[in-house]
């Protein structure tokens, strides 16, 4: 399959996607049995006040309707308003991308030079000692949930210790004025991407370096590290690619919590305050807007990955 | 094990002792979660908070952290688990169906809905449905259950697929033997391996969801005697009494690290014994296995 043709599938596929989580969310928000204005009446169930709040959300409305009506205003970038505070949720979704953005962006453009680094580290050494103790490190570390390590982190190193700041409190919201608050939560971000990159790298180096096309260039006398940069890193890359995009699930979840322990103010924290308050157009607004991100981020990858290795099917 | 012999005495003494250390890190959380309620005893009276009384101290509110601790494993581990058989059972018999069917369109009706929730991140899900649905650990099962379920029945009808379109299956129809039979007895049969070795690694997908959920006050009560309850409240007196939030936080961290390390061996073990049967059908089994963990890993879940 040639590469437009492989795009134009995974765009539709893409597409498809997009469509899907946007009406998955609007049915898991609106839809529900036990009505939204009910929900967010909450702890006061006074009659009156249950009318207001359907009124207000057109709730008596059919909900085909208010679906379109939703899909509409999404496409025109309007994300609706917060039942809150009153504000667009666009304007939520501003003022707290940056902090989120930073954490995301810093810790991948860390992540991919130390995985690089940890799996090829490992793979050189394969079933020596230092292979065997980043692979026992790596696999333990893979699914610690992050606020555990975070909280461990920080009652060592911010609490008992005092090296780092043990939350974002004082910043506000400007992390790179104090560049030392970054420093646990990047780490907690990191801890698990990097294991599963580094493992995959390691595996796909091992597999290059046991390969025919390897042992040739090995016996035309290249050098160690052309043979390992220049000819066994670049096929084990076409998964890595892939996974790195997987992680930004991942990385996703980490931030979010990351950003409670931290008391970030982003949009993890805007996310979680949002379903404390019940909030459903926040909710709503900003769950589309990371599905949308997800999707793209993926599409991408694999593009990048079919372009390495073009055998790579549609992943679906 | 002939692979561990051959190596020598030393080589089998570390990975036994690599094993045990495993072992060790996991058993310790997984008492504590299920003995520790028998152990904790009445409830006492509620202190001043954060003070150093007792063996842990006290919590945000004045109870006894080691109390809290005993009672608090409970509700995690029990959530995952429940989470887990859930998913498995609705989804075997999904991805089984799936790929027994010579229906084409049954296949894409089954399957299609589920790839819709693979795209969506799996915290923000949670996030999604516990806003609207009932607080209560029920609804955390039937979550954290649903998000699994979609890699179930995909790794299910994987490794199914093979047996269920294979000459075998072909000559099991020629001689008319019953559905229950072919679908059941040589399909089910075969998958059991892969899907008991890929159950540890749903396992600990399922204890991270809860975990975090927890943690950020997603289906629980806000004093609930949960360790990722207790990390999260009392977190504010870390300063003053860190054991209130260390010690749940450390059993966390042994429960995780401890089910990964023996899924790794369980998986691992599991590729020896397939590859160690030379049998025909049991090879293709094994590559089938290997294939959909190598899927799997890149899955990243």
């Amino acid at each position: 399959m040639s590469l437009p043709r492989y795009a134009g599938h995974r765009l539709l596929l893409g597409l498809a996607q997009v469509v899907g989580v946007a009406t998955v969310v609007f049915v898991l928000t609106e839809a529900l049995p036990g009505d939204a204005a009910v929900v967010i009446a909450g702890d006061q169930p006074d009659p009156d006040r249950i009318a207001a709040i359907r009124s207000r959300l057109e709730l008596d409305r059919p909900v085909g309707d208010r679906y379109l009506d939703w899909v509409a205003d999404l496409l025109r970038g309007d994300l609706g308003v917060s039942l809150v505070s009153g504000r667009p949720v666009a304007d939520v979704v501003v003022g707290n991308a940056g902090p989120t953005v930073l954490l995301a962006g810093a810790t991948l453009l860390l992540l991919v030079p130390l995985a690089l680094g940890v799996g090829m580290l490992a793979a050189r050494r394969e079933g020596g000692r230092l292979d065997r103790g980043l692979s026992a490190v790596v696999v333990g570390l893979y699914a610690v949930p992050e606020f555990a390590l975070a909280i461990l982190l920080v009652a060592l190193f911010g609490a008992h210790l005092g090296w780092f700041p043990p939350t974002a409190v004082g910043t506000g919201g400007n992390l790179l004025a104090q560049p030392a608050v970054l420093v646990l939560p990047l780490v907690v971000l990191l801890a698990r991407p990097v294991c599963s990159l580094s493992r995959l790298i390691r595996a796909g180096l091992i597999e290059a370096a046991g390969s025919a096309y390897v042992a040739h260039a090995r016996r035309l006398g290249l050098p160690g590290p052309r043979l390992w940069l220049g000819h066994a890193l670049p096929n084990a890359l076409a998964p890595v690619v892939q996974q790195l995009a997987r992680t930004t699930d991942w990385l996703l979840g980490g931030v979010i919590v990351v950003e409670a322990v931290f008391v970030v103010p982003g949009l993890g924290t805007a996310l979680v305050d949002a379903v404390t308050a019940r909030d459903v157009p926040t909710i709503q607004g900003l769950c589309v807007l990371i599905a949308v991100v997800t999707v793209v981020v993926n599409l991408a990858a694999d593009l990048v990955a079919f372009r390495l290795a073009p055998r790579t099917q549609v992943a679906r | 094990m002939s692979a561990a012999d051959g190596a020598g005495g030393r080589g089998a003494r570390r990975s036994r002792s690599r094993a045990v250390a495993a072992t060790a890190l996991l058993a310790v959380p997984l008492l504590v979660a299920l003995a520790g309620p028998m152990l904790a005893g009445e409830p006492a009276g509620r202190g001043r908070p954060f003070t150093v009384d007792g063996p842990l101290g006290t919590d945000f509110v004045g109870r006894d952290v080691l109390g809290q601790v005993l009672l608090g494993g409970r509700s995690v581990v029990g959530v995952a688990v429940a989470a887990t058989a859930l998913a498995y059972l609705v989804g075997v018999p999904v991805g089984l169906w799936a790929a027994t069917t010579r229906r084409r369109w049954l296949d894409e009706l089954l399957m299609r809905p589920l790839d819709l929730l693979l795209a969506v991140p799996a915290l923000l899900l949670l996030i999604l449905l516990s806003a609207t649905a009932p607080r209560g650990p029920v609804t955390l099962v039937a979550i954290v259950a649903l998000i699994g379920l979609p890699e179930v029945a995909r790794i299910s009808r994987a490794a199914a697929l093979p047996l269920a379109h294979g000459p075998a299956m072909e000559a099991m129809r020629l001689y008319r033997e019953s559905w229950w039979h072919r679908a059941v007895n040589h399909v089910g049969r075969g998958v059991r391996r892969v899907l008991l070795a890929d159950a540890g690694v749903r396992f600990i997908g399922a204890l991270y969801l809860v975990a975090t959920a927890s943690f950020l006050g997603i289906g629980v009560a806000p004093d609930a005697a949960d360790w990722a309850v207790m990390v999260d409240r009392n977190r504010s007196g870390l300063a003053l009494q860190p054991w209130a939030v260390v010690a749940p936080a450390a059993l966390v961290v042994a429960l995780a690290v401890g089910v990964n390390l023996v899924a790794d061996r369980l998986l691992a073990g599991t590729a020896d014994t397939e590859t160690a049967d030379t049998g025909a059908a049991d090879t293709g089994a094994a590559d089938t296995g290997a294939k959909v963990f190598g899927a799997h890993g890149e899955e990243g879940r």
